[in-house]
């Protein structure tokens, strides 16, 4: 479903993705690990083009992600949900016209069908009784659900996920992962930059240790927890497990 | 960035050749005459801050400006047989204004001086005067003379002939103001011993305040330098002939003496009018009034005007083209970085040349070009504010530019932008003052009139800064009370 050649991003002379090759599947939960500055954030970002790849191709449901015009960029991004790490909830909006602005203005959906499939998706990741709430009355972690749930409204094709748990009080990280976890089970395609170990061993059904630019190890949970290859992944191990 | 500031450099050599030429090209042949007929009106310039010769008096109830000058020009206009429209501006803008065609001809107790002939022409004399000396009553003993004012500290009007004639006064450090106003109250409070003014002007304001004693001062004087004249665009021989037919009959009926007579009642008049005692801004409210409300119409309309330029100039900053964003950003630079004063003596002479734009056009649109710059930072810094995780959350939701722009950035932008748009207005209400050099009737420029015709220095001062308080207090409060409406989160 994304397959992804020889990819390469610097910021001026900082070559931060050096040559990453790797190919997702349909249905498939990637969980994504590495160290700080290893460019996990601008592997996510290139996928669906905030970030514009300095070299090599990505293909996505069969279209070649480079040099597209401005409109089919638009209309590639509305079928890849991204989920960050400081939620970017629409402050002047509501829950729900969070959920609806973007279906209604991109992508044509009448304003009713947007409202009743807002009122679904805020039930399904436990939020139903904030709809009108505003995100500054919504503690992080609610504010994280309605940003899956603002992703989920525009029916996407893969979600993204860049350490949607990282800016949460801990008491909170377990509410934002169940939902995760529910929809890994829907049967979704998942890409999830993520320090939680736990999760990753449970949903992941990959995981791709990432370091200075490279993918340097992949395999199944299973695998990369209890036996390693790399030494720079058994580092890695050490430190965060 | 570099080619926007060329460009905007050739256009004032642009225009600047043309104020030039304009001066070159004027080939008589009876055209101005003819042209004054065809339009049917005569404009004339004047600064009527000068009684007996221009001042303003209330004429069956409407304000208008009076006196020996004015029933000059309406004799003038008259025999042309046209209207007669009179256009008030300061005395130093005068013939700037007519060289940029914004007036017809001045007449306003002008001395045709060696200087000033080198850029107008003059008609013959129409009023042979004198040149007199104002000092503090109580001084009336000590300046008697030219000699006893030696080394003293004298004002006069700056660009006058009597700034010239105060050199004769030995040592003399001179003062120099615009407005005759200010002169005479930097005399009341001691800043400066004397003043030098035209002699019925002087004896108007003597007559009229007994803080002040005026004397005839012994100047050594041109023939020219001793009486005023009507100033014309070079060239315009028709029309100079026409006034001066005009004038000579003025002469042999002596009609000045009759026309200073009628504005000798006016001025009357207005003391009457003081003396009724109603208070001082029961009598001159008027004046604050129509002052206040052209000031509130410049500001709102520039305001409103500055609001959408600066929209569109924020846009052209933020966007990728390298040519829109020069050209907005060369703009915004340079307007900033020139004085609103120049910029409004700048727009109203050179549309001079080429449309006859009234004072309060051009007034309105030199404001809201230079508000259209400031707003455009406004809102430029206002967009920038913004969480750049904004764009990217909707970006990422498949969202155009445009629609994120639209939807999600700025109104969060407004936020940031309205306190600062207030602040803007309320800086306009009081640079819009500026306004009053081209002779638009806001709040300054009233004061002014007021200072000449109630003989007060100190207190139209004071009433128009309570008004200016009076209003930016009240629109802070009403800023804020939208600002907290608008915060719900
Ligand atoms: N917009 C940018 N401009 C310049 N350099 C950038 C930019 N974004 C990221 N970088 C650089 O790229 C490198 C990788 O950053 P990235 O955010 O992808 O790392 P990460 O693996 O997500 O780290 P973290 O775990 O801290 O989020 C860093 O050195 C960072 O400074
Ligand atoms: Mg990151």
């Amino acid at each position: 479903m994304i397959k992804v050649n020889h990819l390469k991003k610097s910021f001026g002379k900082n070559v931060v993705l050096k040559d990453l090759n790797e190919e997702v599947s349909q249905g498939e939960v990637v969980v994504v690990i590495g160290p700080s500055g290893s460019g996990k954030s601008t592997f996510l970002r290139c996928l669906n083009l905030l970030e514009e790849p300095t070299g090599g191709e990505i293909v996505f449901e069969g279209t070649t992600l480079t040099g597209l015009k401005e409109k089919e960029m638009n209309q590639l991004r509305q079928k890849m949900g991204m989920v960050f790490q400081q939620f970017n909830l629409f402050p002047h909006k509501t829950a729900k016209e969070n959920l609806t602005i973007a279906p209604v203005k991109s992508k044509g959906v009448n304003q009713m069908e947007a409202d009743n499939k807002a009122v679904k998706l805020l039930d399904q990741v436990g939020l139903g009784d904030k709809a009108d709430a505003y995100p500054a009355s919504l503690s992080g972690g609610q504010q994280q659900r309605v940003a899956i749930a603002r992703a989920l409204a525009m029916d996407p094709d893969v979600m993204l996920f860049d350490e949607p748990t990282s800016a949460l009080d801990p008491e909170m990280v377990g509410e934002v992962l169940k939902v995760m976890k529910d929809l890994a089970k829907s049967g979704i395609t998942m890409i999830v930059v993520t320090h939680e170990m736990g999760f990753a061993r449970e949903v992941a059904d990959r995981v791709l240790f990432m370091d200075d630019g490279y993918i340097v190890e992949q395999g199944t949970p299973e695998n990369i927890f209890t036996q390693p290859a790399h030494e720079r992944t058994q580092d890695f191990l050490a430190k965060v497990l | 960035m570099k080619k926007g500031i060329q460009g905007i450099l050739l256009m004032i050599l642009l225009w600047t050749g043309l104020f030039v030429s304009s001066d070159v090209v004027s080939a008589e042949d009876g055209s101005a005459l003819k042209r004054v007929q065809d339009e049917g009106v005569l404009v004339v310039g004047t600064s009527a801050d000068f009684p007996p010769f221009e001042f303003y008096a209330e004429v069956d109830g409407e304000r208008q400006v009076v006196g020996m000058d004015m029933m000059i020009a309406q004799k003038i206009a008259d025999d042309l047989g046209v209207e007669l429209e009179i256009q008030d501006i300061g005395f130093d803008s005068l013939l700037p204004a007519l060289e940029a065609r914004n007036v017809d001809i001045v007449i306003a107790g002008m001395t045709p001086t060696a200087e000033r002939r080198k850029s107008v022409d003059f008609s013959e004399i129409y009023f042979k005067t004198f040149q007199n000396i104002m000092v503090r009553a109580e001084d009336e003993e000590v300046y008697t003379s030219l000699e006893s004012l030696k080394g003293l500290p004298i004002g006069v009007q700056s660009g006058s002939l009597q700034e010239g004639l105060a050199e004769q006064i030995e040592d003399a450090e001179l003062m120099s103001l615009t407005n005759l106003s200010d002169l005479l109250l930097a005399l009341k409070t001691n800043r400066i011993e004397a003043m030098v003014m035209q002699g019925p002007n002087a004896e108007a304001h003597a007559g009229n305040d007994e803080d002040l004693h005026t004397f005839v001062g012994a100047f050594e004087m041109e023939d020219d330098d001793a009486g005023s004249a009507v100033a014309f665009r070079q060239g315009e021989d028709s029309l100079v002939a026409a006034v001066n037919e005009s004038l000579a009959e003025i002469a042999e009926q002596n009609l000045t003496d009759e026309y200073l007579a009628v504005a000798g009642e006016y001025m009357a008049q207005s003391e009457d009018s003081e003396a009724e005692e109603s208070g001082f801004a029961a009598n001159y409210w008027d004046y604050f009034w129509d002052g206040t409300s052209i000031t509130l119409l410049i500001s709102a309309v520039s305001v409103l005007v500055g609001l959408i330029l600066g929209f569109i100039l924020a846009l052209m900053r933020l966007s990728k083209s390298l040519v829109l964003k020069g050209l907005a950003t060369a703009y915004v630079e340079f307007v900033r970085g020139t004085p609103l004063l120049i910029q409004v003596m700048f727009i109203y002479f050179a549309s001079g040349l080429v449309v006859n734009l009234p004072a309060l056009a051009a007034g309105i649109i030199a404001v809201s070009l230079n508000s259209g710059a400031y707003i455009a930072e406004i809102i430029r810094g206002g967009i920038n504010s913004v969480n750049k995780g904004q764009e990217e959350a909707a970006r990422s939701l498949g969202m155009s530019k445009k629609e994120a722009m639209r939807h999600i950035i700025f109104p969060q932008a407004v936020k940031n932008i309205w306190p600062a748009l207030g602040n803007e207005f309320i800086t306009i209400i009081k640079e819009s003052s500026i306004v009053s050099v081209i002779g638009v009737g806001e709040l300054i420029f009233q004061t002014r009139v007021v200072r000449s015709i109630s003989f007060q220095g100190i207190l139209p001062l004071f009433v128009a800064m309570l008004i200016y308080f009076a209003l930016t207090f009240t629109l802070t409060k009403l800023l804020n009370f939208y600002e907290g409406r608008m915060n719900h989160d």
